[in-house]
């Protein structure tokens, strides 16, 4: 006969065959190893704690004070700085540049990575070679690119220049044109990430099951047609992955935009308006952790939104 | 009590809140409150005195060095080791480096300064010396531009240096008076000047010649629009006659010439006057002059680097590029006082540069060491090094300069200039982040087309905000 369990109130359990539960779900068993548990997860979470939620919290709590960086004295304003951000006509420019800037760096990286993927599919010569090269920008360093693709489209000493010159051309103001500035930041930042996304999806190209293409070879499928009814649903978790994660990314780039436009012309997005905010000679530490948070908002409702409604999308294999 | 969340919460994890896991987050959200309320700014409520306005920057008029003054500046032994932050401005870093083993090896307190690079420019110096001031790890020394010391000042960063100079017997008089007044305020010296700069004109004595130009500076800006089209028609294959400077770090500073020289200004002491007759016509002249007369282009990165690769027969750049450019230009370059307006012709040249001062919030040991070797840095000797090796002003009065002259005759023009100096407009140096207002107006007016008139409206309105929340209270 099985022993009667019961829990902490004293109700009598379902049944004699049921595990031997405590309160919440909380098994004997799971009692006995939260000391490990403890062990082995405490050091990580105090570190997170330490430098991704306290500093988290901290900068929202500074975006309630009205502060001056460098200033050993602040004053609380409440919502004051939201109140200023959501009323300044700048900010509709901010978040605008913000939306292009996102949505033409995730489209363009992932549209030209979903290309070069297709390419370096095939057996090429050189094929090896060939996706390193795609991917070397992704792991170079966001600085020295800039600085480089400084140099490149230089109007006066830049090679673009050159280039375009002995064309019989002239070189357009990338610098000081602000649309022209955003579209600058825009294809190198594009370049710089098209290597990540051609990897991700090349891996998952290979991982596609040869037997389903072999079907809808037999079945007379053109190549165009196998690839958009058999390839690309079965890519459809890695797009949701490359677009949650490039989309993050792009949200919150800032190495290229401070090399090659430091003054944010044209290309202040919201991340770099809290840096230019804070240290672009404003000086205004409340104010650019309002933008922050702001930004933190978005990032949040965005990437909960994505895995609440988009992933129902997908296609899992 | 059970709490139906939405999705967004159930994505996250949360399944459901009961009254007992609402508790511990709200628990946790106060501690994660009060863990954040540690550290960072002190806060006072609006209108006390420790709130000071906008940055809460202290008691009006007050001397920003309450912890300084009084110290028995006399008792305080100096530390033996002190670090200075610098961004080595004119490719300066040999030459500091230079000065430093010299002082490290001959001064009789055994002081030891470590140089530490803080930036590549005055900018990013400024957001680690302001970034310290909360996080800690302050310098002994700092160099610091003209549009920032006075935020200093007003943040009580910087230490009043009167009585300490007067310790170390560092005496003011013996540096160029427009210098060395360029940093002081309230009654008190707040730095001493350092990398010190003027714009210059600079041109190509090659192209002149070939368009048949007299070897020397156009006097005046009418002036140069009669040479413009010369220079143009001369085949030099240039892009364009002149190259205005790269707005983002000159606009504010070179154009000061331009609005002086037509009578304008950023501003008349605190007036804001962007917007006059005066000063939208000195900025019209520029706009015509790109768009109108197609004489001038206006640079990406460098004028003087454009110049130096020959794209250009003529800009304005920094005295402190001077070097710089002689060296990279392969022909021969020419410089000039900047040339004049139609009302005005001197003083059109605004001062620029660099300075040095004291952290307040260091120990005196150290602040006293510090000024021993603001001392030695700045003297006769070491000022004409510093000038010789990039161009930028010796800035001691007595300061031999005859063999830096001999040695490169166009320094001689930066340092007569200096006598037709003017201190800069008060709206560019004193209100945070004008500089950068300034530059994107003018990106507006020069790159875009952009009305000039409404272009400075908004330029005003937008300084008189800055103004009246952030200066004005601390005044």
């Amino acid at each position: 006969m099985g022993a009667t369990v019961t829990d902490r109130t004293g109700v009598p359990a379902a049944g004699p065959t049921k595990p031997k539960r405590l309160r919440r779900g909380f098994t004997a068993r799971d009692r006995r190893d939260f000391p490990i548990f403890l062990i082995l997860a405490l050091p990580n979470i105090l570190l997170i704690m330490a430098f991704i939620y306290r500093p988290l919290i901290t900068n929202i709590y500074y975006s309630t004070l009205n502060w001056t960086l460098g200033s050993k004295y602040a004053t609380p304003i409440g919502l004051g700085n939201y109140r200023e951000f959501f009323t300044d006509p700048d900010s509709l420019g901010v978040l605008k540049t913000t939306a292009i800037f996102t949505v033409a760096t995730v489209g363009g990286s992932m549209v030209l990575g979903l290309m070069l993927a297709t390419v370096l599919n095939r057996p090429l010569r050189g094929r090896t070679l060939a996706r390193a090269t795609v991917f070397a920008p992704y792991v170079l360093s966001g600085v020295g690119i800039g600085l480089v693709w400084v140099f490149i489209f230089d109007p006066v000493v830049g090679v673009l220049g050159a280039v375009l010159r002995a064309m019989g051309g002239t070189s357009p103001e990338w610098f000081n044109k602000p649309g022209l500035s955003l579209v600058m930041v825009i294809i190198v930042y594009v370049w710089k990430n098209t290597g990540y996304c051609a990897v991700i999806y090349l891996a998952a190209m290979q991982a596609v099951p040869k037997d389903l293409l072999e079907a809808a070879s037999i079945d007379g499928a053109s190549s165009f047609r196998t690839f958009r009814s058999v390839v690309l649903p079965l890519l459809s978790p890695t797009t949701f992955f490359l677009l949650l994660t490039t989309m993050l990314s792009s949200l919150q780039a800032f190495d290229l935009i401070r090399i090659m436009t430091p003054l944010g012309n044209g290309t202040t997005t919201l991340m770099y308006d809290a840096y230019l905010q804070a240290f672009g000679g404003y000086n205004r530490a409340g104010y650019s952790a309002a933008v922050a948070t702001i930004l933190f908002a978005i990032l949040l409702v965005m990437t909960v939104v994505q895995l609440s409604f988009i992933e129902r999308k997908v296609h899992y294999a | 009590m059970t709490l139906n969340l939405p999705d967004p919460l159930a994505a996250l994890g949360i399944k459901k809140l009961d009254r007992r896991r609402f508790l511990g987050l709200a628990g946790l959200g106060a501690g994660a409150m009060a863990l954040a309320a540690c550290g960072g700014p002190e806060t006072a409520p609006p209108s006390t005195p420790a709130a000071g306005g906008a940055a809460g920057s202290g008691a009006a008029g007050s001397s920003g060095a309450a912890a300084g003054s009084g110290t028995d500046w006399a008792g305080v032994k100096p530390a033996t080791s002190i670090t200075f932050w610098t961004n080595h401005p004119g490719s300066s870093e040999d030459v500091e480096k230079a000065i430093i083993a010299d002082f490290n090896a001959n001064n009789p307190d055994k002081i030891q300064v470590k140089m530490v690079t803080a930036g590549s420019n005055y900018e990013e110096v400024a957001q680690k010396f302001q970034t310290a001031q909360s996080g800690g790890g302050l310098p002994d020394l700092v160099i610091f531009s003209d549009v920032w010391w006075f935020r200093y000042y007003m943040q009580k960063s910087i230490l009043k240096l009167d009585d300490l100079l007067t310790a170390v017997e560092l005496d003011t008089s013996a540096y160029r008076e427009s210098l060395v007044k360029d940093y002081q305020y309230a009654d008190g010296q707040w730095a001493i000047p350092y990398a010190r700069s003027t714009p210059l004109f600079y041109y190509n004595k090659e192209h002149w010649s070939k368009a048949g130009l007299e070897d020397r500076a156009p006097k005046t800006w009418d002036e140069f629009a009669e040479w413009a089209p010369k220079l143009a028609a001369a085949g030099l294959g240039t892009q364009h006659v002149y190259q205005l400077p790269a707005l983002a770090d000159y606009a504010g500073w070179a154009f000061q010439n331009n609005l002086w020289g037509w009578g304008g200004g950023w501003s008349k002491e605190w007036d804001i006057t962007c917007d006059s007759a005066e000063s939208v016509a000195a900025l019209q002249f520029l706009q015509d002059s790109v768009y109108k007369d197609k004489w001038s282009g206006v640079s990406s990165k460098a004028a003087t680097d454009d110049l130096a690769a020959g794209a250009v027969s003529a800009t304005v750049g920094s005295t402190g590029s001077l070097v710089g450019v002689q060296k990279t230009a392969k022909f021969d370059v020419g410089v000039g006082f900047l040339p004049g307006g139609p009302k005005v012709d001197k003083p059109v040249c605004p001062t620029g540069g660099a300075g040095l001062g004291i952290p307040i919030d260091i120990a005196p040991e150290n602040q006293k060491a510090a000024a021993l070797f603001l001392k030695f840095l700045t003297n006769a000797e070491n000022t004409v090094k510093f000038s010789a090796a990039t161009g930028y002003m010796p800035v001691q009065t007595d300061a031999d300069t005859s063999a830096l002259v001999k040695a490169n005759p166009l320094v001689q023009t930066a340092i007569d200039q200096l006598a037709v100096t003017r201190p800069q407009d008060n709206a560019r140096v004193f209100i945070p982040g004008a500089d950068q207002e300034m530059a994107k107006s003018c990106a507006t007016i020069l790159t875009s087309q952009g009305s000039v008139q409404d272009t400075m409206t908004a330029l005003k309105a937008t300084l008189t905000k800055i103004y009246n929340s952030e200066v004005k209270p601390n005044l």
